[in-house]
């Protein structure tokens, strides 16, 4: 039973149904997170990397129907086909979710304290005091000086960087045993943006989480994840540990994202070197390789069918690049 | 005909029961001294407050004039009086709008001060003042609603003003040389006018309401013209005995202004994203279902 | 916060002299002789140098600013002259029509906040179904029928056919329902679809995806994320309707025999009794004047980001 993964997705789809359009953002993606581990989410905005964590959860926005398929097991749940108040349990007290803008992501007339503190009440059925002081604990815990101050303002009265702590607090309060972050640094300074990772790093590693850490920065993934899934345009492009994608990146996308990263010897002045052309938009699932157009390696095979996902050298990772894995499809 | 069908897509996106409502009302009111069945002034003591006859499909009020006839009637005479308002409204407001648009500076802070002054004064009271201070009439009403109603124009055609002066193409004219006529009469006037007029649909129903609500109070349309609020009043002290009187006229008038306001909140922008019909939904469905699944997975 | 309202009744007192400005000008303004009018309506116009006298009397033969400030005097002290047509004082009997005025919007303000939350929230907790289209189409038909229809049918529905309600007077409770309701029907149509929209706005922000991947209920984050946040417009909206019922007052009064100052207004009018319009509006423009003092308080209240703008 130890050996089950927390969070196992296999084979999942997600079709987003909006009044203008159908789109596909989630074509059959699989990977795991075991207990104490983190996962980096991979790719360009726009390549389902978002809706893909939030979307089984029925954290989506009102207007849009979602349809999912494949297989979402967590904690030995399988998540797709629950009803909504059945999700609606699962979230906050399960899984905590750490939002992109903590400038919108908190309710802007309410007090802080009341905001970490209902989590509590709701979760741990505290009763409102007790629930207070586990919000000024939970609020010491993610490092904020004068804490009980903090908890009687509200959000506009805090730096950006604040209220992303205060949005960590929040999402800790119902003590998860998953912690889904999506793009947690994006919206912040660059000087605070590396203190907010580190501050996650740091919870995860004590509380013993695992995390999903969703980004497009790939520095961003180097110090925090064990693995990785890089994501291209609705389809997984490789996925594999950390140490062994980054070292040697396989998949000609990840080695563009990869090579995009500023790097200290570059001489001052010089050409930002950004993958040349743009990722397509989502729609009805594309039939060859997705990057294709893209790449300098591609031949005609890769526009024929969609390439599948192959074990590499090294068997614990896997890229889905018929140029690469020529000769191993077969095998 | 090929100019016609850009204002039928334009119309297509609007409530289709609005648009009937409103056809009727213009119809109605256009047409209405052919339309009528009897004259609808025509006073008969022999016949008055009866039921619905043949004669009379809707039966007759206390001095036995034919209702239906009369409420046919009270269309046109609305129609002629909200749009006399709404004109006048209009051309105040968009010359007003325009100028404080085309001036910016001092101009325009001190119109919009003045329109929001009027905006924060009831039109009601403000058309009562203006029929208190000068005597009741049919052209006081007119001008009177016209000076309650004028700020609202003006201030949506300030703000098209402001926005068609700040596109690229008229500064162009400007630095090729174009004079501030040419400008003001080739371009910003025109652009204001049709986005207005839209607003101004809209709005045309509070206004027949305000036409009824001073006729209701007898410092509007004066006797004999029949007109949908006075009509009520006069047959209000026969509340008792006959209601329909009273609720005859009430329905025509709420009806076409239900069709105003189906209209203007079809108009107003709407910012929330609304969830899909089931018939999209099933169309969205077939689409995914056809779209192939596979696992990459190895 | 001391400075805000500082600033603010500064910026009132200021309005508050624009609107005296205003109403003085409305009637100095007035075609016509005025002196001759009071002359004609006291039988003595024929009379000669009678007409003088009258000038004389009503301090018409002095320079403008001179009877604007007479006037302004006399009207802070609630003094608003001499009635054209009854030849009375025009705050004879004022204190007790805005005892009935206020009777009537204060009960009309309330009834029509309750309705409209309840329709509001009716519609926001299902929304695009059956409650949601039910409120939507009451608010359509209330924000479009006339409120003298309004007002028609309740004294036949509620007083002819089933006589619950007294359909005229002011005389306790129970004769007040009938124009509190007539009152009510516009703003609670309007406001409840302030309510409906607003809290589906809210449900679409960011905070209100926060507040499910805490887990909250539909219920939960209907009162306690979106209400809050839509409390402030609410309130702005309410003070609107609130200036606007003066208006509906207007029409209400006389229907249902109430003795208002909109009631005075109209007879004012009717029978160009300046003095009395004059003073109906000055009373109608001071009221919008405290009433958006009060709705500017309110929402600092409210809202904690303005109120920070001013601490």
């Amino acid at each position: 039973m130890h050996d089950e993964p927390l969070l196992s997705v296999s084979n999942l789809t997600v079709d987003l149904l909006t009044a203008k359009s159908a789109i596909r953002p989630v074509d059959g993606v699989s990977y795991t997170v075991r207990q104490g581990e983190c996962l980096a989410i991979v790719g360009e905005s726009g390549s389902g990397k978002t809706v893909m964590n939030f979307a089984p959860l029925g954290l989506m926005p009102t207007g849009v129907t979602t349809q999912l398929s494949g297989s979402v097991r967590f904690d030995g749940h399988e998540l797709i086909g629950l009803s909504e108040p059945e999700l609606q349990h699962i979230r906050g007290k399960s899984i905590g979710f750490i939002f992109q803008d903590p400038m919108s992501a908190l309710n802007p007339v309410r007090r802080i304290g009341r905001q970490i503190a209902e989590m509590a009440e709701l979760h741990l059925n505290m009763t409102p005091r007790a629930a207070e002081a586990r919000a000024l604990e939970l609020v010491k815990l993610v490092g904020i000086s004068d804490p009980a101050a903090r908890l009687r303002q509200y959000p506009h009265e805090l730096s950006g960087g604040l209220r992303q702590r205060i949005v960590i607090a929040t999402a800790l309060a119902g003590e998860p045993k998953l912690l889904i972050a999506d793009e947690p640094t994006t919206a912040l300074d660059v000087t605070v943006q590396a203190q907010i990772l580190r501050l996650l790093k740091d919870l995860q590693k004590r509380l013993n989480m695992a995390m999903v850490l969703i980004t497009h920065d790939m520095g961003v993934v180097a110090g925090a994840a064990d693995n990785i899934v890089v994501m291209y345009a609705a389809r997984t492009a490789e996925r594999g540990p950390v140490d062994k994608v980054l070292v040697t990146p396989r998949h000609p996308y990840t080695r563009g994202l990869i090579n995009a990263i500023p790097r200290r010897e570059d001489p001052i002045g010089s050409e930002f070197r950004g993958l040349p052309g743009i990722p397509p938009t989502l729609g009805a699932p594309i039939k060859g390789c997705a990057f294709a157009p893209r790449c300098d390696l591609a031949i005609p095979a890769c526009t024929g069918s969609r390439p599948p996902l192959v074990q590499s050298v090294d068997s614990s990772v896997v890229v889905a690049c018929p140029v690469v894995n020529q000769g191993r499809a077969a095998a | 005909m090929n100019k016609l069908k850009p204002i039928l897509a334009q119309l297509n996106k609007f409530p289709r029961i609005a648009l009937i409502v409103i056809g009727l009302f213009v119809a109605l009111g256009t047409f209405a001294p052919w339309l009528a069945p009897q004259d609808p002034s025509a006073q008969n003591l022999l016949t008055a407050s009866q039921g619905p006859s043949v004669a009379h499909w809707l039966g007759t009020d206390h001095l036995g004039r034919d209702t239906l006839s009369r409420l046919i009637l009270a269309a046109n005479t609305s129609l002629v009086s909200v749009g006399s308002v709404l004109i006048i409204a209009m051309t105040i407001g968009i010359l007003m709008g325009t100028i404080a648009g085309y001036h910016r500076g001092w101009v325009d802070d001190l119109l919009m001060r003045v329109v929001d002054v009027g905006l924060s004064i009831p039109s009601l009271i403000t058309a009562l003042a203006v029929i208190g201070i000068v005597g009741p009439g049919y052209w006081t009403m007119v001008l009177a609603l016209a000076l309650a109603w004028w700020p609202m124009s003006g201030r949506i055609s300030r703000a098209v003003a402001v926005s068609i002066m700040s596109k690229p193409h008229i500064e162009a004219l400007r630095v090729l040389g174009a004079s501030p006529w040419r400008i003001y009469f080739g371009h910003l006037l025109p652009g204001t006018i049709g986005a207005v007029m839209v607003y101004a649909t809209a709005d045309a129903g509070t206004a027949a309401l305000a036409v009824a609500t001073l006729s209701f109070l007898g410092l509007g349309i004066q006797p004999p013209t029949p007109e949908w609020g006075q009509m009520l009043v006069d047959a209000l002290p026969y509340l008792e005995s006959d209601p329909r009187q009273v609720i005859l006229p009430g329905l025509a008038l709420t009806a076409a202004v239900i069709g105003f306001n189906i209209l203007g909140e079809a108009i107003a922008l709407n910012r929330v994203p609304r969830p899909l019909t089931r018939r999209m939904l099933a169309m969205r469905r077939t689409e995914v279902a056809g779209w192939s699944k596979e696992n990459s997975d190895a | 916060m001391i400075h805000f309202i500082s600033k603010r009744l500064k910026h009132s007192l200021v309005l508050l002299f624009l609107a005296s400005v205003v109403c003085f000008t409305l009637v100095v303004s007035a075609p016509g002789n005025v002196a001759v009018l009071i002359a004609e309506l006291r039988g003595a116009v024929a009379v000669p140098g009678y007409v003088a006298q009258v000038e004389e009397e009503i301090g018409l033969n002095k320079p403008l600013l001179m009877r604007y400030v007479d006037w302004l005097g006399d009207a802070v002290t609630g003094d608003f002259g001499i009635s054209y047509r009854t030849g009375q004082a025009v705050s004879a009997d004022l204190p007790q029509r805005m005892m009935v005025t206020g009777t009537l919007i204060a009960g009309s303000a309330v009834i029509a906040t309750l309705l409209s939350l309840l329709l509001g929230f009716l519609g926001a907790f299902w929304p695009y179904k059956l409650p949601d289209r039910v409120s939507r189409g009451l608010a359509l038909i209330g924000a479009s029928t006339p409120t003298f229809f309004v007002g028609a049918l309740m004294i036949y529905g509620f007083s002819v056919t089933f006589q619950l309600f007294p359909s005229f007077g002011f005389n306790g409770p129970i004769s007040w329902v009938l124009p509190w309701l007539t009152v009510a029907v516009l703003p609670a149509a309007v406001l409840s679809r302030v309510v409906r929209v607003g809290l589906e706005e809210a449900m679409t922000s960011p905070y209100v995806l926060t507040a499910k991947s805490k887990g909250l209920g539909r219920t939960a984050i209907l009162f306690r994320e979106a209400l809050p946040n839509i409390t402030p417009v609410f309130i702005n909206a309410l003070g609107t309707q609130v200036g606007l019922m003066t208006a509906t007052g207007i029409i209400v009064e006389p229907l249902f025999a109430w003795q208002g100052v909109g009631d005075y207004f109209l007879a004012g009018v009717r029978f160009r009794d300046f003095m009395v319009v004059q003073a109906c509006l000055l009373i109608f423009l001071s009221f919008f004047i405290v009433v958006n003092l009060i709705v500017d308080l309110a929402v600092l209240m409210t809202d904690p980001r303005i109120r920070r703008q001013w601490s």
